[in-house]
């Protein structure tokens, strides 16, 4: 038992990371209702990217993190434009199979250029460890939480502060109304897909300063979103923030007491039964839409 | 319907003249292989093509069925006469336990609980050793006694005459499932599931029998491959399946009998020739997918039949005779 504050706070230090990396999802999941398979491939692209921009090019960690950020708005962007724009309003499956086929060409062509080895993205501060009483965490996952946190902020300010954000909600409630009340609506869906995808690479890019950006981790990274998604509710942030704090802490939990080989398994046990008991995700209002 | 059955004939009439005429081994490894996953993407069919739910859980029933056959025949002495349909049964149990969990979820939340549940049996086949040997997987699966003598081109032809075989029971129940109320029901139900409550279609029933039969047809399969490969591992839960069987039901046409079968074959054959540009194979396959879903979107047979729809009813416009509706232009 002397143990489980650390796994809680081991929990909470992944949970935060994962709500993070599924932030974006939630955005194109939940908004857009696109379900899309690439995500793990845009947060893969983040951490190569940030990888190549922080020992390729020298430059130091926040300014790679704008350099990522641009480039992947500018690449979600033309990928909704392009691609996701042909087939919006036709139910799931198109989306499904595009964006499978996006991922299955980005990771081989990623593959083809980077390479297979886990590439280490330079992180801003060094890796030394803190102490709280008994509980010892290292300062770049601290550093990782409060940018979590900010990214977090920022995202839902955005949402809910600018015009922006409101024209996007406005959009996600009612296209047709939004159009004729003068919203750009083909714009504010690639804004989303943007805004969905940068948050994927920034997040890729900070996950991998402290773990390693690995070209083969985008269908795990598809997965651990899914789940993070599914459980807080589609399109809900705070939801997003609980599920993934949630899927965290219990795997940790899971991991030190009962067996750590299993641990993946707890996601998808938690998505069965999250579903069969509240269809809508554990945090969502949402009520059915005919 | 009549083109349709015309085509199906066909098909499996070349099908099976094949052995007869091609005696290498390896063309007729890649025809076994076609015809295992045209079973495969005819029984996801029934699910995303007639139901209208897109269930990305299918290497579950497939798997089982693998797994099923793979431990029957090394620890209980099984013959692949009896292994092959309890595959199919225990598969058809997995697909009634989670069609009552995930049929009752519609849209996003269904595909991914779907895949929640291959990933879930993926892993327990990683973790629970005892069964499942883990990740080693299941090796050196008997071959049956009537092969112990024969060549290895001998054998091949006799498991592509119990590939044939299992295609050819997929096809007729699927035929059969499709062309009935049953059939009709969930047709309703996939183009307005409202509607059909309304006019009392109780969706849960119909859809429950389309993934159970389509479970059933591909823990057949399952069973078939442990076999034929001779080796199970956890790979098969993999999603790699999963996208192969999804992209040659959506390249042939889903909704239809006959594009399954062409997905299969186009699907299996570009992964051979692709083989060919060595690395840049996947990006291309990848590049292939995207090509498909934005310019081919309801899939070959999709692309076929609008065309016939649109010469036929030119036709009839010409002759200007209500006598000539029906008549096959």
């Amino acid at each position: 038992m002397e143990l489980l504050p650390q796994y809680l706070a081991n929990g909470l230090v992944t949970g935060s990371f994962y709500a993070l990396s599924a932030l974006g999802l939630t955005l194109i999941l939940g908004l857009m209702r696109v379900v899309n398979f690439a995500h793990g491939e845009l947060y893969m692209l983040g951490g190569v990217m940030g990888w190549w921009a922080t020992t390729r090019l020298g430059l130091d960690f926040f300014t790679g993190l704008l350099l990522v950020a641009v480039v992947m708005a500018a690449f979600g962007w033309l990928v909704d434009r392009l691609l996701i724009e042909r087939i919006r309003d036709q139910g799931e499956e198109p989306g499904i199979l595009l964006t499978i086929g996006l991922s299955i060409f980005l990771a081989n062509t990623a593959l083809l250029v980077v390479g297979t080895a886990p590439l280490k993205v330079e992180a801003p501060l060094s890796a030394g460890p803190v102490f709280f009483g008994d509980i010892v965490l290292t300062k770049l996952r601290l550093f990782a939480m409060g940018v979590c946190a900010v990214l977090i902020f920022a995202a839902w300010l955005l949402i809910h502060k600018t015009r922006l954000g409101r024209a996007m909600r406005a959009t996600f409630q009612d296209p047709m109304a939004a159009q004729l009340a003068g919203v750009r609506t083909a714009n504010v869906y690639a804004a989303t897909f943007a805004m969905g995808t940068v948050i994927a690479s920034m997040a890729g890019m900070l996950l991998g300063s402290i773990y390693s950006a690995q070209v083969s981790i985008g269908g795990l990274v598809s997965m651990k979103a899914f789940v993070v998604v599914i459980l807080g509710g589609m399109g809900s942030f705070a939801g997003a923030i609980c599920g993934g704090l949630l899927l965290g802490v219990v795997e940790a939990l899971w991991g030190g007491y009962v067996a750590t080989g299993s641990v993946d398994i707890i996601g998808f046990a938690l998505v069965i039964l999250t579903l069969v008991f509240r269809p809508y995700g554990l945090f969502s209002k949402r009520a059915e839409r005919a | 319907m009549k083109f349709e059955k015309h085509c199906l004939w066909a098909l499996m009439a070349l099908g099976a003249m094949l052995p007869f005429v091609v005696q290498d081994q390896y063309v007729l490894h890649i025809a076994i292989m076609v015809l295992f996953y045209a079973i495969l993407a005819t029984s996801l069919n029934l699910v995303v093509g007639y139901v209208g739910e897109f269930s990305l859980g299918h290497t579950a029933f497939l798997g089982t069925g693998a797994y099923a056959a793979a431990l029957l025949s090394t620890q209980y002495g099984w013959p692949i006469w009896a292994t092959i349909p309890t595959a199919g049964v225990l598969a058809a149990i997995m697909g009634f336990i989670v069609g009552g969990i995930t049929l009752r979820l519609q849209g996003p939340f269904f595909v991914i609980v779907t895949l929640s549940f291959a990933e879930v049996l993926r892993l327990v086949a990683d973790n629970w050793i005892a069964l499942t040997n883990g990740p080693m997987g299941i090796a050196g699966i008997p071959q049956p006694e009537l092969l112990k003598e024969a060549s290895n081109l001998a054998a091949k032809q006799f498991y592509y005459a119990i590939v044939w075989a299992l295609l050819a029971l997929a096809l007729y129940l699927s035929f059969r499932f499709v062309h009935s109320n049953a059939g009709r029901a969930a047709v309703a139900v996939r183009e307005n599931r409202y509607v059909a409550q309304s006019i009392g279609i109780r969706p849960l029933s119909y859809s429950m029998l389309a993934l159970v039969l389509g479970a059933m047809l591909s823990g057949m399969a399952g069973g078939f491959y442990a076999h034929y490969i001779s080796f199970v591992g956890p790979e098969v839960f993999r999603f790699a399946f999963m996208i192969s069987m999804i992209i040659m039901v959506l390249i042939g046409g889903k909704g239809t009998l006959v594009g399954p079968l062409i997905g299969a074959l186009l699907v299996t054959f570009l992964e051979e020739y692709l083989r060919e540009a060595k690395e840049l194979r996947l990006s291309i396959f990848g590049l292939a997918v995207i090509a498909i879903v934005l310019f081919l979107p309801r899939g070959l047979m999709g692309f076929i039949t609008q065309r016939r729809e649109a010469r036929s009813s030119a036709a009839t416009s010409l002759q200007s005779t209500p006598a000539a509706d029906g008549r096959p232009a």
